[in-house]
């Protein structure tokens, strides 16, 4: 129950009011369906401290118990899995450089934090590329099964072995604009903040010691 | 045979870009066809679509006679082999020769067909003796005519280019403008998209220019660098070679290429 | 000005030297072309100009770089890039990957040399404006044309306002009215005493707006002058480098034994 309220209020509230609650969703499943999949298959029918029985298979027993469990895994499994999706589909990398920046993180860090964020998108262009131009030249990926994961080394292997050959020439690119100069950047602008968003995020800051508290005092059962 | 006809095509990307508006060509068996106009005026959409990597949004092509929609790009690809511009974007063999091979064992072609047609493109390119290197052994450029190297390996009618010379010394280019030649003897297609004009002008026959999505102007170098088309041409970026410039000043008639002028100048007297 | 003294420098691990004892002076306000085959030693010649070789590369340097006076091995890495800027022939790779505007990107090599804001947004608005690319200034970097990413990575170097600009193959991946717009920007940047190398191979726009050219061959400079007298000299085939189409059509007509003054009054 906790979890499910939690994701309704801190993921899918917010998701709405941002615009991305398709892409939210569709991302969560994607996430989440294979391991979501498996918690409930061997939690529903391998629960040990089972008693109420919905249905046997020969000697495997699944039990009501082992399904309530599973579902509460789940629902944790979403909660987490949608924050972090949220994070992702309302930040982008320059917000969040900068932000970092602004109170004080290194900018190498601060770098590093966001462009492991941009580095999906890049390489999600890169594998179009590859994609196309492997098919230009006979690879199929309309057909059989086999025939698409026989595939996959023809685009993968591309769209790593460039982005690590890519890596000496980025970098050279930001040390040729004064990227490991010690000291501020000058920052260009701030994200959007208000008295409303900061007391937001406190409130969320402090639960967390609350709910902890709350939990294993017994209260939230 | 394998010809291609396009007929009404129309092809507009997600977010609404109109990347060809109405674009009609026959390109017969056999030529040899130059794609020019600036970024952007629709050359790449356009090849994209010989092969079925792009679909028309309206409209329809025909390849070898049979509706492209309804082949896989696998099927066409048999046909319409496409170098695309970026080889770091294809390369995945540890070998140059591994990368060459891949195109035609795709296309089912083992043992003795396999070498041989293998062998070929390398000697066509240059790269014999680099068959055991690793391609990022090789420079940039060399690495491009590794990229030719592996669809000409796959031996398909129509071979599309595009900007085969972008980065090449004269070396390489060299290389490129036989290849031109020599697959065109064997009587296969070549199309290439090019913003080079003495390229264009010196080897092929056939020059189709494009605008925002539309065909302007298709002819041979001599009527489409024409004084007359100096305007259409400069519309869409595209700058006359100095031959035909020259030859028109000096009033000789049409004089796209450094022969054609020498031609005239002689002829004059 | 840049001056270079019997610089040879050899990447970690190669056999043969790239650069083999060059002399090379880039004076202020001039625009100095770099032809030669495609392992003639250009690319390198950039990197260590720029201080990236061996600084960032590793392998070995011997001779003298000093840049306005200043020996460049005295410098650190990050004071070169008010001073050398460089720019590469692959715009993709040189787009930072943390602007989410064209505008931001540009700005990013000042903002890391904490240049005040004002000047900041000052600097970027001319160098977007010096390249005709003001229309492009709220757009995302990684979504444009390699051709405009070209011109953003171009702008991103003079936002930094170097002394001195070395250029690889700029113009790779341009079509002609890039071309020409670059070569616009790099004239106009050279008359406001801005000192320019750059390594092309399109010996037409170097004819244009080149004042010296230089060939590499191997590692060493074999060829040195005036730009229209090296771009003239017929070597450049031997090396592997395509004349200007001016000088390659007056040679067809040598070789067909016609007057090439003909040309002459057709040209203006």
């Amino acid at each position: 129950m906790g979890p499910l309220v939690l994701v309704a209020v801190a993921v899918l509230a917010p998701a709405i009011v941002a615009g991305v609650l398709r892409a939210l969703v569709r991302t969560v499943v994607l996430l989440a369906l294979a391991i979501a999949i498996s918690v409930v298959v061997i939690n529903v029918l391998f629960f040990p401290a089972g008693e109420q029985v919905l249905f046997r298979i020969g000697p495997i027993t699944a039990t009501a118990e082992g399904l309530a469990f599973a579902l509460e895994v789940v629902a944790r499994i979403v909660a987490i899995s949608g924050a972090i999706t949220l994070f992702y589909l309302t930040t982008t990398p320059a917000e969040l450089t900068i932000d970092l920046e602004r109170r004080g993180v290194p900018p190498r860090l601060a770098f590093v934090a966001s462009s492991s964020v941009q580095t999906v998108p890049t390489m999600v262009d890169r594998a179009v590329a590859i994609t196309a131009a492997q098919r230009a030249r006979g690879l199929d990926t309309e057909g059989s099964i086999g025939a698409r994961l026989r595939g996959i080394v023809p685009i993968v292997g591309p769209v790593i072995l460039g982005a690590i050959g890519e890596v000496e020439k980025r970098t050279m690119a930001l040390e040729a604009r004064g990227f490991s100069r010690p000291g501020r950047r000058t920052l260009l602008w701030h994200p959007a903040d208000s008295p409303l968003q900061r007391l937001a995020r406190w409130l969320m800051v402090l639960a967390i010691p609350v709910f902890v508290l709350a939990r294993a005092a017994g209260w939230l059962g | 045979m394998t010809d291609i006809r396009v007929e009404g095509l129309v092809h507009v990307y997600e977010g609404g870009v109109r990347a060809l508006d109405g674009v009609d060509l026959a390109i017969g068996a056999g030529e040899r066809v130059a794609l020019i106009g600036q970024n952007g005026s629709g050359k790449t959409t356009l090849v994209r679509h010989f092969d079925g990597l792009l679909r028309p949004t309206s409209g329809r092509v025909l390849v070898g006679g049979v509706d492209a929609a309804e082949r896989t790009v696998a099927q066409l690809a048999r046909e319409v082999g496409l170098v695309f511009q970026d080889p770091d974007r294809q390369i995945f063999a540890s070998t140059v020769r591994g990368e060459v091979e891949f195109g035609p064992r795709n296309l089912g072609l083992r043992g003795a067909a396999l070498r041989s047609a293998v062998g070929e493109a390398l000697a066509a390119t240059g790269l014999e003796k680099a068959a055991d290197l690793n391609p990022y052994d090789l420079g940039t450029s060399r690495r491009k005519l590794l990229a030719l190297a592996s669809v000409l390996a796959m031996g398909t009618a129509v071979v599309v280019l595009d900007e085969p010379t972008t980065g090449q010394d004269m070396r390489g280019m060299a290389i490129v403008e036989e290849i031109v030649g020599t697959v065109q003897a064997a009587g296969r297609t070549v199309i290439a998209i090019s913003h080079d004009m003495r390229f264009v002008a010196e080897r092929f026959e056939r020059i189709v220019v494009m605008r925002q999505g539309r065909v302007v102007l298709d002819g041979s170098p001599s009527e489409v660098f024409a004084a007359d088309h100096w305007e259409t041409l400069r519309s869409t970026f595209v700058e006359p070679p100095l031959p035909a410039i020259l030859g028109a000043r000096l009033k000789l008639g049409a004089t796209p290429t450094d022969r054609a002028l020498v031609s005239a100048l002689k002829s004059r007297g | 000005m840049l001056t270079v003294n019997g610089l040879s420098y050899r990447h970690a691990g190669a056999l043969r030297p790239s650069l083999l004892d060059v002399d090379l002076v880039l004076g202020d306000g001039e625009v100095l072309g770099v032809i030669g085959a495609n392992d003639s030693g250009k690319t390198t010649l950039c990197l260590v100009l720029a201080g990236l070789a061996p600084r960032i590369v590793g392998g070995t340097l011997s001779g003298r770089l000093s840049i306005d006076g200043v020996d460049a091995g005295s410098l650190r890495m990050h004071d070169l890039p008010a001073l050398v800027g460089i720019g590469f022939d692959d715009p993709a790779t040189q787009l930072s990957g943390v602007a989410a505007t064209v505008f931001e990107e540009v700005a990013f090599g000042p903002a890391n040399l904490g240049v005040p804001r004002d000047e900041l947004i000052d600097r970027t608005a001319n160098a977007l404006e010096a390249l005709a690319i003001s229309h492009l200034a709220e757009r995302d970097p990684a979504r444009l044309s390699g051709g405009q990413q070209q011109l953003v990575a171009i702008a991103s170097i003079l936002a930094l306002r170097p002394r001195h600009v070395v250029l690889d193959e700029p113009t790779a991946q341009l079509d002609p009215s890039g071309t020409a717009l670059v070569g616009d920007a790099l004239e106009r940047l050279a008359g406001q005493g801005v000192s320019i190398l750059v390594v092309e191979h399109k010996t037409d726009l170097l004819a244009r707006i080149a004042s010296r050219v230089v060939a590499l061959d191997g590692g060493r400079v074999v060829l040195e002058g005036p730009a229209k007298e090296v771009l003239a000299d017929p070597a450049l085939v031997d090396l592997g480098v395509a004349p200007p189409s001016d000088v390659r059509l007056r040679r067809a007509l040598v070789t067909a034994l016609l007057d090439p003054t003909q040309l002459e009054g057709a040209r203006a």
